[in-house]
């Protein structure tokens, strides 16, 4: 180790350890540009000795391209000539053989007449910098192309960012709805429910799912499926909230289509129910019609005949008239009042015959007063045709059926069960899920329950089945009253 | 021509038709409109024949002639009546080969149709 404390110019070994220790070029450079002295970060630098350094005019040292483009040679005479300081300017410097570094400088002037030029190599900050941009780019493009409505919003649910997806689907741009609360945009049955929802996730963990119409620019509500997470920091605190929202009128239209095919695939199924049904007052009207054609029958047979042939086209008039209330598709209207006894006797009107047929009786336990729920009626229709043609399908050799409600504070409960060969267990929990079906092929298409599940989600409500094999099923369907 | 002719229907209508046609023809009818009834008329009453509907709330028409036919060996004779099956349904033809049935008529029918079903006496 140097003993400075004993050295004469001690403070000149200090002072030019201490230049050395900087991980920054310090450079002096006097009044006519040329190069006082060097630290040694410098000449590392620049890959350059301190012979061909120290006492070279700047231009020599400082290759060419860094001296047009930074312009520091009159920026130094600037700073001799007003006393000035240059701060933080960029430079990027490539010494042969070495890959670019990117410096900032300051020109310092110092009271020898002499400027100091401090250079400090950036390049990783920049670098990072960089990346990090890139990564935010990147973000920001990821979220931008996303075809689902992605938004932002701080604690209160106030938008922070609104997706290209969100400005399309809603007409609203970015700026207009930037610093709005959420809920304003939402369906004015549902604010509340958003209100309460931001609320929750200011304390919570959890992402919260629902439904409801986006209201966009012209005063139009678009059905959107949405997911609200809470955005946490690096301390889990929520600063804010993730709204994904994706338009649902694709997904209805393709539901639609599906439920109308496998509608058309439960008629089916009826098909040999509704044949007998009809063709009994076909056989009525038909005889009747012939005893008209007698001589000498009384006034009072003729007429009996009549009426017979009368009421025998009514009843298969109304077979007809069921069916094609089946049969048509529902549009997918306004969820409305809807009394649950009524679709559940309609539907089971157009069933009877097949029941008939195979011997099932039907027991029937509704209540006597209406029972009030919030739905599309077709839809639900749709739902106990699917189930009480499963429940038949059930019992090829006849049996019960029995349809019996029960009301709790909140909702109606469905059961619908049967005294067929019951479900096996390792089926029960597959039962909802599209195409699984246990019927042969060409009997049962494997929707039908896939189907009810989704109308009745729809209606807010679920569905349950409980069954052991030889035992028949209960399949349960509740759905909040209104 | 030994008792009544048995007229088996869930549909009172359909026993009104029947019925008239036949009792034009001066036959005696009894109508019954389930397979119990039928299943009871049957093993209590003699019957010079039997329209039978193939589809009953409570129970399959063939099975009511299967369960007479136990009863009484060769004693029924039977005309299924349906608007459920037709004349070459594997089901029908399965019951002509077994002898449960001699006749086969489907719904609608006409007067002659259903007359020409009974046996020449």
């Amino acid at each position: 180790m140097l003993d400075y404390d004993s050295s004469p110019n001690r403070f000149e070994l200090l002072y030019g350890m201490l230049l050395d220790a900087i991980p920054s070029s310090v450079l002096l450079v006097d009044e006519k540009l040329h190069i006082v002295s060097v630290n040694r970060n410098f000449l590392v630098k620049s890959q350059r000795g301190e012979a061909r350094t120290v006492g070279r005019p700047l231009a020599e040292v400082f290759p060419t391209i860094i001296l047009e483009n930074t312009d520091i040679e009159r920026r130094i005479r600037e700073v001799f000539r007003t006393g000035t300081s240059v701060k933080g300017q960029r430079m990027t410097y490539r010494a042969p053989g070495v890959p670019i570094r990117i410096y900032y400088y300051s020109i310092l002037p110092i009271p020898t007449n002499q400027v100091m030029l401090l250079m400090e190599d950036v390049t990783e900050q920049v670098r990072l910098s960089e990346e990090v941009r890139r990564v935010e780019r990147h973000l920001a493009s990821v979220v931008e192309s996303a075809s689902d409505i992605v938004l932002s919003t701080d604690t209160e649910g106030r938008i922070l960012t609104w997706n290209s997806a969100a400005e399309k689907l809603s007409g609203l741009s970015a700026q207009e709805v930037r610093g709005q609360y959420f809920f304003q945009f939402c369906d004015s049955n549902q604010q509340q429910t958003v209100r309460k929802v931001f609320m929750l996730m200011k304390s919570g963990n959890e992402s919260h799912t629902t439904e409801f119409p986006l209201v966009t620019s012209n005063g139009d509500g678009i059905l959107v499926s949405w997911v609200f997470s809470p955005m946490k920091d690096d301390y889990g605190q929520t600063v804010g909230a993730v709204v994904v929202g994706r338009d649902l009128a694709e997904r209805r239209k393709l539901e639609n289509q599906l439920r109308q095919s496998q509608k058309l695939a439960a008629l089916g199924v009826m098909a040999g129910g509704i044949a007998h049904e009809i063709r009994n007052p076909l056989a009525v009207c038909y005889s009747a019609a012939e005893f008209l054609l007698m001589d000498n029958i009384s006034t009072e047979f003729r007429n009996e005949c009549s009426r017979k042939i009368q009421a025998g086209i009514q009843k298969a008039s109304a077979i007809i008239e069921n069916l094609l209330r089946f049969a048509r598709p529902s549009p997918d209207t306004e969820m409305v009042q809807v009394d649950l006894n009524t679709v559940i006797t309609e539907t089971l009107d157009l069933i009877t015959n097949q029941a008939r047929v195979q011997q099932i009786r039907i027991q029937l336990e509704l209540k006597m007063r209406p029972i009030l729920v919030l739905g599309v009626s077709g839809l639900l229709q749709q739902v106990f045709m699917n189930i009480f043609l499963n429940a038949i399908n059930a019992m090829p050799d006849g049996g019960v059926l029995t349809i019996a409600e029960e009301i709790s504070e909140a909702e109606v409960a469905v059961h619908i069960s049967d005294t067929g060969m019951g479900i096996e267990e390792s089926d029960l929990d597959k039962i909802f899920d599209p195409f699984h079906t246990t019927s042969p092929i060409g009997k049962g298409t494997g929707l039908g329950l896939s189907i009810c599940y989704s109308i009745v989600q729809q209606h807010l409500g679920s569905i349950h089945v409980q069954s052991s094999p030889g035992k028949g099923a209960t399949l349960t369907v509740r759905l909040p009253l209104l | 021509m030994n008792g009544p002719i048995l007229v088996v229907d869930d549909e009172p209508d359909m026993c009104w038709v029947i019925e008239c046609i036949l009792r034009s023809q001066g036959y005696e009818v009894v109508t019954v409109l389930s397979g119990e009834e039928a299943c009871y008329q049957l093993a209590n009453r003699d019957f010079f024949f039997v329209f039978m509907d193939a589809k009953l709330p409570d129970m399959d028409g063939l099975d009511v002639v299967r369960h007479a036919h136990a009863i009484k060996p060769g004693s029924v004779r039977a005309v299924l009546v349906s608007g459920y099956h037709y004349h070459d349904d594997p089901v029908i033809r399965q019951a002509f080969d077994e002898g449960l049935i001699c006749g086969f008529l489907a719904k609608p029918f006409t007067h002659s149709d259903l007359l020409k079903a009974l046996p020449i006496v």
